[in-house]
């Protein structure tokens, strides 16, 4: 195998069935970017915002799952039945925006055991401390997680996870 | 995974490729200074992107780079005659300096000035830090000299190794910076290799083997942080940088000497891997360069009289099942550098990418070929040149620590990740 020659007798046939994979914003600027994103033909990938609940529960107050997203045509879609067909979730936000829904989101992955990307994008003129900010609210719930100069990095990233 | 022409984009580096123009236009590590160890020394081929070269340090001390062939009849000037000032071949008695500029041909009249017409190509090399170094680029685009920590430290401070890597240079880079595979393939030697084992850090490292990454843009590359769980509140953060287009550190451990790689094309299908360990402030220890030599580390033996690794893959790696069941070697193959090379060089010299399945903590390799591309589109369509030339891109550094949990690494390890004559580094 490790020669050229014996590198074309590796087989070709498919390795792998299709993984779902949801991207959700979670603030205005993001769902911008997923809007866009969105047009592009993707055999395995929904998208979605969170972004227009930007009140998310304090510590121990009550909360339901039920009605934290919605696609991008604003129909309100239920998290938990997402989550639970989904094989990875990622989390778009943008450096500086609010990112509190990433708990609700995360919280709803956990109990599913799915995994979770978050993504920040930033700009050159983005601060240090709007990056604190959404790295705050994103980092506990985001089993990876990359802080990225420009949104063109998700198209490549989602190409690359054959999304 | 990857289109095939991006695969191709990204793994070609031959004189025109884009990713050839990339390479080209930084200084890249050819041969160590003690190949060419004294002047009229015999002359050592160099292949390199793809380009037969040939270096010699001439009768003055001076260091040339010349196309491999002479001009006459095409004769490899490996067998040349290095003397008074210059290789002469030993065919037809023509003789080049180390410009490649041809100064002597015996069979034409001197007045006749027939030598000034042949001219070999050549390209500068330069050494530092025990290292020769090449710049393959346009004359008019040279850049300042390497200004990586290693090489300018004192030689007492440093080791410096290199071997041939028979797969191209990309699936070697992304090995450097898939930390996710450490916890596994590596998992034995944190206890065992001289050159890593007592550090504090290893203790974080065995008490959650479950690390969480985050992937962040440097102005020369990536930050690629690995962190796991220390005390209340805090978190252990190994962070690897990654220097475009194919230099990596490894972050320290305890007291022990730092290390880092280069991969740099051969050809397509092989590659130079350059392995270096160094200490910004102390002198390396005799037992530590003794086991450097002895493969230990990121080191390997060689096959006698040759760079290549004593284990290979036509011995199938000295490929140990004892030791693989036993645990002792995840893989079976010892060294935690041919226990890389042994698996990247398993995947063919070229890796297909479009048949791999990249999962989310791929996301460092993801971003690398994205910042590579990126660069490598600006500077064939707008000759924008790429990060990593820029010296201050090179005085950087691996750190291990632990910060506050609500840190971003790049924030509360800034200083850290700058190198700085004279400071010790970060490391737990």
């Amino acid at each position: 195998m490790s020669s050229a020659a014996e590198a074309r007798f590796r087989i070709d046939a498919p390795n792998s069935k299709p993984r779902a994979i949801k991207i959700i914003a979670l603030d205005p600027p993001s769902e911008r970017v997923v809007k866009r994103l969105a047009q592009a033909a993707w055999s395995q990938a929904s998208f979605f915002t969170a972004s227009a609940f930007s009140g998310a529960p304090r510590k121990d107050e009550s909360f339901s799952m039920t009605g934290w997203l919605s696609d991008l045509a604003g129909r309100t879609t239920d998290l938990i039945n997402e989550v639970d067909s989904a094989d990875l979730v990622v989390m778009v936000a943008t450096a500086g925006e609010s990112a509190c829904a990433a708990a609700i989101i995360g919280e709803a992955c956990s109990v599913k055991r799915v995994n979770t990307t978050g993504l920040i994008i930033g700009g050159p003129g983005t601060t240090d401390e709007a990056l604190s900010k959404t790295l705050a609210q994103l980092r506990p719930w985001s089993l990876m997680l990359v802080i990225a100069s420009g949104e063109d990095y998700i198209e490549d990233m989602l190409v690359a996870l054959r999304a | 995974m990857l289109r095939q022409e991006q695969n191709n984009l990204l793994t070609q580096t031959g004189p025109g490729t884009p990713m050839g123009q990339f390479f080209r236009c930084s200084w890249q590590p050819v041969l160590l200074a003690e190949e060419l160890p004294e002047n009229d020394c015999p002359p050592v081929r160099v292949k390199i992107l793809s380009e037969r070269l040939l270096a010699f340090r001439d009768s003055e001390g001076r260091l040339g780079l010349i196309d491999e062939f002479c001009a006459h009849r095409g004769v490899s000037l490996w067998f040349g005659r290095n003397e008074e000032g210059g290789l002469r071949c030993p065919y037809h008695g023509w003789k080049y300096d180390t410009n490649g500029q041809c100064v002597d041909v015996p069979s034409e009249p001197v007045e006749s000035g027939y030598c000034q017409k042949i001219k070999l190509k050549s390209y500068p090399l330069i050494e530092k830090g025990g290292v020769l170094w090449a710049y393959l680029g346009p004359p008019e685009k040279r850049p300042p000299e390497p200004a990586w920590e290693f090489a300018t430290v004192s030689e007492r401070n440093r080791f410096v190794s290199k071997r041939v890597q028979e797969s191209n240079w990309l699936q070697a880079m992304e090995g450097g910076i898939d930390s996710s595979h450490v916890s596994f393939l590596h998992r034995g030697d944190l206890h065992n290799d001289p050159l890593f084992k007592g550090a504090k850090g290893n203790q974080y490292n065995l008490g959650d083997s479950r690390p969480v990454f985050e992937v962040v843009e440097s102005a020369g590359g990536l930050y690629i942080g690995a962190r796991r769980n220390a005390e209340s509140g805090h978190y252990y953060w190994r962070i690897t940088p990654w220097v475009m287009p194919a230099f990596t550190m490894i972050a320290p451990r305890g007291n022990h000497s730092v290390h880092g790689h280069f991969w740099v094309p051969i050809d397509d299908e092989n590659c130079w891997t350059w392995s270096f360990d160094y200490h910004p402030i102390r002198e390396l220890t005799p037992a530590e360069v003794t086991a450097m030599r002895e493969g230990k580390g990121i080191h390997v033996t060689y096959v006698p009289g040759s760079y290549r690794p004593a284990a290979n893959k036509d011995n199938d790696y000295m490929m140990d099942r004892a030791a693989q069941k036993a645990g002792r070697y995840y893989s079976g193959v010892a060294g935690i550098a041919m226990q890389d090379a042994s698996l990247q060089e398993s995947m063919g010299p070229v890796v297909d990418r479009t048949k791999e399945n990249l999962v989310s903590t791929d996301n460092g390799i993801i971003m690398a070929r994205h910042r590579l591309m990126r660069a490598a589109k600006a500077l064939a369509e707008k000759g924008v040149t790429p990060p990593g030339v820029d010296p201050e891109h090179q005085k950087i550094r691996s750190v291990a620590i632990v910060l506050p949990a609500d840190v971003p690494y790049k924030e509360g390890a800034k200083e850290a990740l700058i190198a700085k004559p004279g400071v010790a580094p970060a490391s737990v």
